[in-house]
């Protein structure tokens, strides 16, 4: 067994409490494992210890979540996703999630996920079994809860939406419809914007772009997660 | 149930201090409650290690007569029920055949609103439950009114009943076939438990189904 994952814990609780300040919804997703997801979301809406802030908080279900996302989630609220570090659709989304808006909390077990974006990460371990991850959700919960009650943590500024692919101010974008010419439609930071792909064509819905000023300047090839097994 | 926290936490106090070393704080009694987490679990495992297999020698039995079990249990432990019965999916060397009476929402509302939230798994039971069945409940509690109603019903009607459950099984404990209890005042760490418990309760229901043994 690999050492606790003690500090991750901890980072991603002043995450978590750091949204749930700013007004939040938390979405729960655990698609190869759905129970742990409406575990989580039930620890937050109904706190275990009489007197804790209930939590506003969502499972999505293991099939369609990036739709979910995209349409019904709030720019500023936050995902936790739980789920195999390899789990090539859970990284998927999560690599998304900056270009609706969506602050992202990869809780993994199994194979290590790598990681190359701004997501927060806890990993559990290769050997990590149910239990293990109940443990962690629960630590989670009561660490966000402790948080919140420190005002002088809560008031950092917000993660930035920086994108480590583009060292200048690009923003992560998902193109949601693409046309010739100048008049294309991108989601960045949960907006809807009119956005030039002509840098970047050809280009379909649902391609991850990186956008400065207006402008798409690179196309990403793959997710900007990569799966723990991918080349 | 109440339970503080503040004074699990005596280094947070009214003053600011560095978020990195608050975290730090936060980091190293995570680690602790980890250990005291998995020290729990391999204790429960040892200490219940005869109760388990003394239930799942006649669970295997009843599902290998064509039983099959009924998995219930509120909040927390209704998704406990739930993976028991993913965990009976995947069972090795034998799936076992299993439904979660706490994972139908259009039932469960339905019984809630229309008589009250204390039959919503017995008269799923009336409906879904045959003699030879096994009901496995889950209550970190082992108090809650409805598993006590459905536990009822299920002995009634002849089905086995297997509870899992916290703070020495509570009410449950004399009302079911067999109690597996784990001792602990945290209502996490007993979910914790529960979880190891009900993953070492399917892998021996499935062992037994394939190799019988004494009973």
């Amino acid at each position: 067994m690999t050492a606790a994952p003690h500090d991750a814990l901890a980072s991603a609780s002043l995450v978590l409490a750091r949204h749930f300040h700013r007004g939040a919804t938390l979405w729960c997703w655990s698609p190869a494992w759905p129970t742990h997801a409406e575990h989580l979301a039930v620890e937050f809406v109904h706190p275990v210890i009489v007197g804790k802030r209930a939590r506003p908080a969502i499972v999505l279900a293991p099939d369609g979540a990036a739709a979910r996302l995209r349409h019904s989630a709030r720019p500023g609220d936050v995902l936790v996703a739980i789920g195999s570090g390899d789990d090539a659709g859970l990284l998927d989304v999560v690599g998304r999630a900056p270009a609706w808006g969506i602050g992202a909390i990869l809780l993994a077990h199994g194979e290590r996920p790598t990681i190359d974006t701004g997501a927060n990460v806890v990993w559990l371990g290769a050997a990590a079994d149910h239990a293990d991850i109940v443990c962690a959700y629960h630590l989670l919960w009561e660490l966000t809860h402790v948080c919140s009650e420190q005002p002088d943590l809560l008031d950092g500024a917000a993660e930035a939406s920086t994108c480590p692919a583009c060292m200048d101010a690009g923003e992560l974008g998902e193109v949601d419809v693409a046309t010739a010419g100048f008049d294309s439609t991108v989601i960045v930071a949960g907006l809807r914007r009119h956005i030039d792909l002509t840098l970047v064509e050809p280009c379909q819905s649902g391609d991850l772009v990186i956008v400065h000023a207006g402008v798409a300047i690179k196309r990403l090839e793959a997710p900007v997660i990569l799966g723990a097994t991918r080349g | 149930m109440v339970e503080d926290t503040g004074f699990l936490y005596p280094f947070l106090g009214e003053t600011a201090r560095d978020p990195a070393e608050v975290l730090a704080d936060l980091g190293r009694s995570a680690a602790a409650k980890w250990d005291e987490s998995r020290t729990l679990r391999q204790r429960t495992l040892v200490e219940l290690e005869a109760e388990l297999t003394q239930a799942a020698i006649p669970a295997a039995g009843r599902v290998r007569a064509g039983g099959r079990i009924l998995a219930l249990g509120n909040g927390g432990s209704a998704t406990d029920a739930s993976a028991f019965v993913r965990m009976c999916d995947a069972a090795a060397p034998r799936s076992l055949p299993a439904i979660s009476l706490a994972a139908e929402p259009a039932v469960l509302t339905a019984l809630a609103n229309d008589i009250g939230i204390d039959v919503i798994f017995a008269r799923q039971l009336a409906a879904h439950g045959r003699p030879g069945d096994v009901v496995i409940a889950f209550s970190t509690s082992g108090g809650s009114a409805n598993v006590l109603a459905a536990v009822d019903h299920a002995r009634r009607g002849g089905i086995l009943t297997i509870a899992i459950a916290g703070y020495g099984g509570g009410a449950l404990r004399t009302r079911v076939d067999h109690c597996l209890c784990i001792d602990s005042d945290s209502v996490h760490r007993i979910q914790e438990a529960q979880t190891a418990v009900a993953a070492k309760l399917v892998a021996l229901i499935s062992t037994h189904l394939e190799r019988p043994g004494p009973s």
